[in-house]
């Protein structure tokens, strides 16, 4: 389905449109489910993650159009972070990452500004297996297996404060890569 | 391997751009987080660096693959969402964790002004909204009692431009907007519901439109909807 079938679904769900939320679900479920199982590794917990994610993005469609995500990248995120929510539950001293309004906030980014960072996001992959190996894995992660500074810390057996810079050096790594490419 | 002063010390925007990324990786804690998190919501410049790195992020997740659903996950979530006479503890956590502190006060505080003197009637259920502008700061809470059949509206902030005003709607899928009148100046209102919308108070949609002084002339929205939201069960 195109980005603006997607957008116009979203639209229409955002007025309690039931029939584009069916559309919508037809169409993004397998990759949501998909990423719910990369980030949990468990299909009942999957299932879960993405049933919930599916309930936030009916009851918060209208938040969308201000956000000036791409509709997937908005489907993802909120994928991704219910799903992370629900590995960190188990862990003490959880906070949940995905406070209402994370993603859902209004952004004064122009399209122009997002469509580049859209480009960009194409060379992520390559520009991360450019940094050096262990950043890279420490980005990848934190995103995709919700690890927080003391757990990448602990798995890199290096101090928390060290294994901050280091990501954050990273991180400018990546945006130079990125925006070099 | 230096401390990490040395990042610290990067100037802004460099600063703001990584805590940006910490935020959308899920780094953050603590204060450090709540902080990052108000920051998205008043400062549109750093929304914006948060946004651009959710577009960068996402792309990790280009090469999972799609995988199909089982059939009894829809059919769970239509459910759960549709006709449920009862909504599952776990949305409920959701959905008070998706209200603000102040609607669940307010919430508590209409429930218990409502059920005044007389005992709590069995099976009462309590419909609530919070409403957010989109464009313009915009911030109402709605709380609907179906039994009594009047939805109470608090506006939290926001003021209509000079010479315009807001003017709320409830809208019933596949229905027109209906509305209820324009938002007060002084800020609570109560008004009482038709009866096709009482009956129907879950699948509500409430929204609030800009319009003239006095409210739309044609009836329906003629003005930017300047904020939407589904009431749910609280």
């Amino acid at each position: 389905m195109e980005r603006h079938e997607i957008e116009t679904l979203i639209g229409r769900v955002a007025l309690n449109d039931r029939a584009a939320f069916t559309l919508l679900y037809d169409a993004t479920s397998a990759k949501l489910f998909g990423v719910c199982l990369r980030v949990l590794n468990n299909r009942a917990a999957a299932e879960d993650a993405m049933q919930d994610s599916f309930v936030k993005i009916w009851k918060n469609a209208g938040r969308y159009q201000a956000n000036g995500l791409s509709p997937m990248t908005w489907l993802i995120t909120i994928a991704r972070n219910t799903a992370i929510d629900r590995i960190r539950a188990t862990r003490k001293g959880h906070q949940d990452i995905d406070t209402p309004g994370l993603e859902l906030a209004a952004t004064g980014a122009g399209p122009e500004a997002l469509a580049v960072a859209g480009a960009e996001a194409k060379r992520l992959v390559n520009c991360l297996d450019e940094l050096a190996e262990d950043r890279g894995a420490a980005v990848r992660g934190a995103y995709l297996d919700g690890q927080t500074y003391a757990e990448l810390a602990a798995a890199f057996s290096v101090p928390i404060n060290t294994m901050r810079t280091w990501l954050r050096r990273g991180l400018i790594s990546l945006r130079e890569c990125m925006r070099r490419e | 391997m230096s401390d990490f002063s040395d990042i610290d010390d990067v100037p802004q925007p460099e600063g703001a751009d990584l805590l940006a990324a910490e935020l959308v990786l899920g780094l953050l804690e603590g204060e450090e987080r709540l902080a990052a998190q108000r920051r998205v919501a008043s400062d549109v410049e750093f929304a914006a660096l948060v946004a651009a790195w959710q577009e960068r992020m996402v792309a990790m997740t280009d090469s999972i693959e799609p995988v199909v659903p089982p059939k009894r996950v829809k059919k769970r979530l239509m459910k759960a969402l549709f006709n449920a006479p009862a909504v599952p503890l776990s949305e409920r956590i959701w959905v008070w964790k998706g209200l603000s502190f102040a609607a669940i006060a307010l919430a508590a505080y209409l429930g218990i002004q409502q059920l005044g003197p007389e005992p709590p009637v069995a099976g009462d259920v309590l419909y609530a909204t919070q409403l957010t502008g989109e464009t313009v700061p915009l911030q109402v809470l709605a709380v609907l009692d179906p039994l009594r059949g009047d939805l109470t509206v608090s506006r939290v902030a926001g003021e209509e431009a000079r010479g315009r005003a807001f003017e709320l709607w409830a809208i019933l899928p596949q229905q027109a907007p209906v509305s209820l009148g324009v938002l007060p100046v002084d800020e609570k209102m109560r008004v009482v519901l038709p009866n096709d919308l009482r009956s129907r108070a879950a699948e509500i949609t409430l929204a609030i439109s800009d319009e003239p002084q006095g409210g739309s002339p044609t009836g329906a929205p003629t003005g930017a909807v300047l904020a939407a939201s589904a009431v749910t069960e609280i």
